[in-house]
């Protein structure tokens, strides 16, 4: 005998796209954080209770009015390709997989601007882009799997931001489904105080409202590409062209760079490193005269920081692995770490620190990050974990909390806020900033059903002051006992 | 084929999956079903959490479910080796009984019955040669011929397969190939049984085959099937912890090579031609220009590659044993592809395996598609009748 359905009426609205099975549902419980289920079970119910995977935003709309009535907790995801419990619930309720609205659904010319389904990956749609002789401005470094809605939600910086700008720039219009059900438009269609405007959506984590469709500005394809790759003994010199070179026209496309650490990390993990040194990746597009132009002033920074030139096959071998950073997991098998905006001016500082951290702690550390706009980069900082040995993983987290304190000493705030950056939300966002938001949040969603728990406040267990203090006490229990825990 | 990491078993794979996503963005299964168990990292995480305790049989039905096409062990970040991870999940749910509890039991029966997927008696296997009116006693298991024409199971049992295998013997003929068959000593390569879960029973067949071509004395082996190329060229020294000594052709590279030498004529054959690459002869084999050159040297025909080729081909949906578990995802996943066929603008579609060639076949008539679905070995020889007329 089958059990009756809790929300029936879900079920007839979407037929086989909805799902209460205990099997189908296990499977959405998890970002790309590993999370030993005991710990996870501390923070809330992560299961959801129900999945649907609606097509439409008349779809949308007609589960987020059901949601509203009865207050039912809706968690929308995507491709759930970030780390911080974006898209886990923390009350069981209703998971809303958006994945099957995926699509271009039209290229407009005369404006340079293309209008999609929020579930399309980003590495599809500039496929489909390119193939009629456009682009788009920038994508995420999980572009494979990463969805146009996904990323927006998020802050949306990545590979072509330092040239283009962030991606809440390059939204000219969206469809938004609201907590209670509206289909609305954004920016302008609200006028109310908190009116929903694109730079107020992007970002938000999918607390506010659904979006259905995004207009995104596109550009035609590059006539030329240039790919770049200079080793430097140190961070400093790294560092210093790095700067120089992303406040120099011709702006870069693409500026990656790595620690000594990485490549360190990258061979352990079984894979080629460029080299032996801190890796700085330069890329330029455009017209042939500007990629000629930013060669030579790579050249010309390479000679001033004295940065080796690698080979074009390795800085084009380096352009293809863009997307390949988590190969670092062969060597875990599990990662922790923290991802944070940082003033590429403090870099050197935040490396030494970091590196610092890694001989107190005895435990590699790797470091990469990209430069996203004039004077400010995305680090990620990764450390190997086994979830499997319960006691070492505990001990092992309190360390991302040492990794965002650097960040935080060097001017540094966390990327991406979810569920657990939240006991760092006074560095995430000023006082102001975290007012409005939450402002906007009671306007939208008066009644929290969308994405609850995450973003504007800690849950009980990550309570800034007691998490404070429990993560350093475990980061003083482990640098005691690092020679054991090894 | 993307470098993998060394395989490092089952669990200890899963633990190193980080869930990106990257291939559930290309896996066929995942595309039609939806649901996240239906991907590759769904069915990481069966791997790394089910095999602890019992596996429910959904679970299981998600393991076969996945049609082997390799497209997510391209698209891996973490470099796994997918596809010896799929096939380590289905060897052990196979000891677990799997293959009773889902339909699996009867391909199991017919392989070790009949030696081939369908159970038909291995007489069958010489309907083909019967048909087109070739001599079998001066075709099959005759020593001291240069190559082994392997047929194939699907070739040589299904009626939508004898045409190719008649297309190979009459091209191989024409070209002064010096060719033998193994008639009905031939076994199924054991693709089958190592997609059941099956490796013992797979080397089994794999030394049987072996013995039967050693007995002939060839040094080389031609096949048109790519799933059976796949296994003497890239398996077969696994299963047997030996090299073949065989020369492995795929009958696309032999096409090519005998074109290029001139040694099979061409009249101008006006189509415009789409490509569909096997998973088991590109991704799997790394055979994706053998064909395209062999379609490029028919006078008169244009060649129009779809959205997604060679590296990034669509799966037809006819691997890795879906059909016996759930036929009605094959036809979803044929077609998708049949959808970016009729995209191209072509009216043919040809692929050089016959089990790409059924699936298709089905698609696009269950779908209205105008589009007829070719072997390349049959447009060769429609190339070369043409030129004989």
């Amino acid at each position: 005998m089958s059990t009756p359905l809790t929300h029936p009426p879900l079920a007839e609205l979407l037929g086989d796209r909805y799902t209460e099975s205990p099997f189908e549902r296990s499977f959405y419980g998890r970002d790309l954080a590993v999370v030993p289920p005991r710990l996870a079970a501390l923070v809330g119910q992560t299961t959801p209770d129900a999945v649907a995977r609606p097509r439409t935003a008349e779809e949308v709309s007609a589960i987020l009015r059901y949601a509203t009535g009865r207050k039912l907790a809706v968690t929308p995801r995507a491709a759930a390709t970030t780390a911080f419990w974006n898209t886990v619930p923390l009350s069981g309720g209703l998971t809303l997989d958006l994945t099957a609205m995926a699509g271009l659904i039209e290229i407009h010319k005369a404006r340079l601007t293309a209008t999609v389904l929020p579930g399309t990956r980003w590495a599809d749609l500039d496929r489909t882009l390119q193939r009629r002789g456009f682009t788009v401005l920038s994508y995420p470094t999980s572009a494979p799997a990463a969805t146009v809605g996904g990323w927006l939600c998020m802050e949306g910086y990545g590979i072509g931001s330092l040239k283009y700008g962030g991606l809440e720039g390059h939204v000219c219009g969206l469809e938004v489904v609201l907590a209670d059900g509206r289909i609305t438009h954004a920016p302008g269609a609200l006028e109310a105080p908190g009116a929903l405007q694109v730079t107020g959506f992007a970002g938000s984590e999918g607390t506010l409202g659904i979006v259905t469709r995004a207009e995104l500005v596109i550009r035609c394809t590059p006539a030329a590409i240039g790919h770049h790759l200079l080793a430097f003994t140190d961070m400093a010199a790294l560092a210093g062209a790095a700067a120089k070179l992303a406040a120099t026209t011709p702006t870069p496309f693409y500026a990656h760079f790595a620690t000594q650490s990485y490549g360190w990390f990258l061979r352990r993990a079984g894979f080629a490193s460029a080299a032996d040194g801190a890796l700085l990746a330069i890329t330029y597009d455009g017209e042939p005269d500007e990629v000629m132009l930013g060669a030579r002033n790579v050249k010309q920074e390479a000679a001033r920081w004295d940065g080796e030139t690698l080979p074009e096959t390795l800085a084009v071998r380096e352009w293809e692995e863009r997307f390949l950073a988590l190969r670092l997991k062969r060597a875990g098998p599990g990662v922790l770490g923290a991802e944070s905006w940082l003033p590429v001016a403090r870099l050197a500082e935040y490396a030494a620190d970091v590196a610092k951290l890694s001989v107190r702690q005895n435990l590699p550390i790797a470091t990469y990050g990209t430069v996203v706009a004039p004077g400010q980069a995305t680090v990620m900082s990764l450390y190997g974990c086994d979830e499997a040995r319960p006691l070492p993983y505990l001990l092992a987290l309190s360390l991302t909390k040492k990794l965002y304190d650097i960040a935080f000493r060097h001017g540094g705030r966390p990327y991406g806020i979810g569920v657990w950056n939240t006991p760092y939300l006074s560095h995430a966002l000023s006082a102001d900033e975290l007012a409005t938001r939450r402002a906007r949040k009671r306007t939208l969603d008066p009644l929290n059903i969308l994405n609850p728990g995450k973003v504007y406040a800690p849950p009980r267990l990550l309570w800034p002051p007691t998490f404070k203090l429990g993560m350093d006490a475990l980061a003083g229990l482990r640098r005691m006992g690092r020679g054991w825990l090894r | 084929m993307t470098p993998t990491a060394p395989y490092t078993g089952l669990e200890a794979e899963a633990r190193i999956c980080a869930h990106c996503g990257y291939c559930q963005a290309v896996c066929p299964t995942y595309a039609a079903i939806g649901w996240e168990s239906a991907g590759p990292r769904g069915r990481m995480t069966i791997a790394a959490e089910a095999f602890r305790g019992g596996l429910a049989d959904e679970a299981a039905q998600r393991i076969y479910e996945c049609t082997l096409c390799g497209h997510c062990r391209e698209a891996c970040a973490t470099r796994i080796d997918t596809l010896a991870a799929w096939l380590e999940a289905r060897r052990r749910l196979a000891d677990r009984g799997a293959l009773e509890r889902l339909p699996l039991g009867r391909l199991r029966d017919n392989l070790r019955q009949a030696h081939n997927v369908t159970g038909d008696p291995t007489e069958n296997r010489l309907i083909w040669q019967e048909d087109a009116g070739l001599p079998s006693a001066r075709l099959n298991g005759r020593p001291g011929a240069a190559v082994v024409y392997f047929v194939g199971c699907v070739t040589g049992l299904y009626g939508q397969g004898r045409s190719i295998a008649q297309a190979a013997a009459e091209l191989f003929g024409r070209a002064g190939v010096d060719f033998t068959t193994l008639g009905s000593e031939e076994w199924c390569c054991g693709f089958p049984y190592l997609g059941l879960g099956l490796p013992d029973e797979a080397a089994a067949v794999a030394r049987h085959n072996l013995a039967a071509v050693q007995s002939l004395g060839a040094r080389m082996i031609v096949t048109t099937c790519p799933s059976c190329f796949h296994m003497w060229r890239d398996v077969y020294p696994g299963l047997l912890a030996a090299p073949t000594g065989l020369e492995v052709w795929h009958a696309s590279e032999l096409l090519a090579r005998l074109l290029g030498e001139g040694r099979l004529g061409l009249a101008p054959h006006p189509a415009r031609v789409t490509y569909h690459d096997p998973c088991d002869l590109g991704r799997n084999s790394g055979v994706y220009d053998a064909p395209r050159a062999v379609l490029r040297a028919i006078p008169g025909l244009e060649l129009v590659e779809m959205a997604d080729a060679r590296e990034n081909a669509l799966c037809c949906g006819g691997g890795g044993n879906l059909e016996a578990v759930n036929p009605a995802l094959v036809a979803e996943i044929a077609a998708r592809r049949i959808a970016q066929a009729v995209e191209t603008g072509a009216t043919l579609l040809v692929t050089p395996c016959q089990q790409c060639k059924r699936t298709l076949a089905t698609a696009a008539r269950k779908t209205r598609a105008r589009l007829k679905v070719l072997d390349l070995g049959e447009i060769v020889r429609q190339a070369m009748d043409a030129q004989a007329g």
